[in-house]
């Protein structure tokens, strides 16, 4: 039967009638028309899906919609400031830390959070923070190039 | 994609209400915490449960609470608030570093320290630190409350004592005596998202900075169908003088007593050589904790 759940995404309140074996991954992308937030494997393994909840990122594909009634989401779509990137996106671009973008809103999403925790990471805890969430294509090292200078950027 | 199987959801606001429906249900009924570890199992379609029940609403066993010294965890507080909590770190160092390996940031953010524990799995990477410090855990059903040591809460993989219509609401661990040091070592192919080969927890307990060893705890994990003593290495360390020469006797006596399997992750002969090298290491970083209390 489906549940009536109310939560925030994206600073915005909404409210959506779900099955109770659907992910927050799939409502975001199929009933929000959020598709920033992308699924690989499904079993908590790549961080494609990874979105933050209340501030933490998760990976969605293991959480119930039914879980998240009364929390607040943000996902990729709600990191830049209308056309302005946020700058881990900057810094992702300009370092050529993206290739296919399958793995990039997780791995901003990680960054993000940890740049907001501690303003200078090593290099170990940056790749530390970045361990949930896989890339096939970029190879890791600009990522972690684009986080530092992010942290950078952030400072100014 | 992996798809969920069809459930109904029940979120009850006590736990008085989560043991009834789970009583109600019998079987055909699961608590979902975290769901790292029950989502995963649904999608490979290993489990269909009928109905899940989920505690993250119910008041009171998301906490930690410092109590007569030492604390008291609620089942659903999550692993990463165990790398987080000054008074894990500093008290229960062993802990926060067997939480700090489990699985990856994001999988830390979701996943409880009760369904680590309820799932049983042979190389769930808390039960065997929690062990080493005496860990209790409650369970509570529509008519009673039991504490019972973790010791003989595993039964196999995947089994427990947890009768069906109990909740697992806390877990208690005593403030460590004084000159008690821990440590916990997991061996992987990699540093992130992966299964332990071997993992070894060590603690020991001295009667002053340079006495000698009165408690000692060895428990390894990923070598039997549950967290297992290395009862005859205990021993051997008991009434003794912690030396270097004493830990790698210890070491040894633990590589023979551990029975492993060959698998995917590791031969059973690598284990119990890795078993060696981790009790000693374990042993050694214990030693050093004590004497610094
Ligand atoms: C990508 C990935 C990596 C992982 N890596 C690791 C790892 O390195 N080390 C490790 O140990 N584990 C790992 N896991 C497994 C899992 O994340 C952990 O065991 C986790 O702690 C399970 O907690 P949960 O809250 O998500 O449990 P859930 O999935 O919610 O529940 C697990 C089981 O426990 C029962 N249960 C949960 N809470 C209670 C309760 N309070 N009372 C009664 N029954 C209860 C449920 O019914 C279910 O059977 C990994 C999982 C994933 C997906
Ligand atoms: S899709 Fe969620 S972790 Fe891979
Ligand atoms: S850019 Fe393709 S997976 Fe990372």
């Amino acid at each position: 039967m489906k549940r009536l759940i109310t939560l925030v995404v994206n600073k915005k309140a909404c409210e959506i009638a779900v099955e109770p074996n659907r992910t927050v991954a799939q409502v975001l992308r199929e009933d929000l028309g959020l598709l920033g937030t992308k699924i690989g494997c499904g079993m908590g393994d790549c961080g494609a899906c990874t979105v933050l909840l209340d501030g933490r990122p998760v990976n969605s594909c293991l959480v119930l919609a039914v879980q998240v009634n009364g929390r607040e989401i943000e996902t990729i779509e709600g990191v830049s400031n209308g056309k302005d990137l946020h700058p881990v996106q900057k810094a992702f671009v300009e370092h050529g830390a993206i290739q296919c973008g399958f793995c990039t809103p997780g791995m901003v999403l990680s960054a993000k959070t940890l740049l907001e925790k501690n303003s200078s990471p090593s290099e170990p805890e940056i790749r530390k923070a970045l361990s949930g969430n896989l890339c096939r294509c970029t190879g890791y090292q600009k990522i972690v190039e684009a986080v530092r200078q992010a942290a950078e950027m952030m400072k100014k | 994609m992996h798809l969920l199987p069809r459930f109904d959801y029940y979120e009850p606001r006590d736990v008085a209400e989560a043991c009834k429906l789970l009583s109600q249900f019998k079987a055909s009924a699961k608590v979902i915490a975290g769901g790292t570890d029950i989502l995963v199992n649904m999608k490979k379609g290993l489990i269909a449960p009928e109905y899940l029940v989920g505690i993250g609403k119910i008041p009171g066993i998301s906490e930690i609470e410092p109590v007569d010294g030492g604390v008291s965890i609620g089942s659903n507080l999550i692993i990463e608030k165990l790398v987080e909590f000054d008074l894990i770190k500093k008290k229960f160092a062993m802990l926060s570093k067997a939480a700090s390996v489990l699985g990856s940031p994001l999988v830390r953010n979701r996943a409880t320290i009760g369904g680590n524990i309820v799932n049983a799995r042979p190389a769930a990477d808390l039960p065997p630190a929690l062990i080493a410090m005496g860990a209790r855990v409650k369970l509570k059903s529509r008519r009673q409350e039991r504490e019972i040591s973790l010791d003989r809460f595993f039964k196999g993989p995947g089994v427990t004592v947890i009768r069906p219509g109990e909740v697992l609401t806390q877990i208690v661990i005593d403030g460590p005596p004084p000159f008690t040091g821990g440590d916990y070592i997991k061996l992987m192919h990699r540093r992130s998202l992966e299964i332990a080969i071997v993992a070894v927890a060590s603690r020991i307990t001295l009667d002053g900075p340079d006495g000698i060893v009165t408690d000692a705890k060895i428990i390894l994990s990923s070598v039997a169908p549950r967290a297992v003593h290395a009862v005859r290495a205990e021993k051997a360390l008991i009434g003794e003088k912690p030396t270097e020469k004493l830990f790698e006797h210890a070491a040894k006596i633990a590589s023979n007593e551990c029975r492993p399997i060959d698998d995917i992750r590791g031969s059973a002969r690598y284990r119990c050589d890795m078993v060696e090298v981790l009790a000693k290491r374990t042993l050694r970083g214990a030693f050093v904790e004590a004497r610094e209390q």
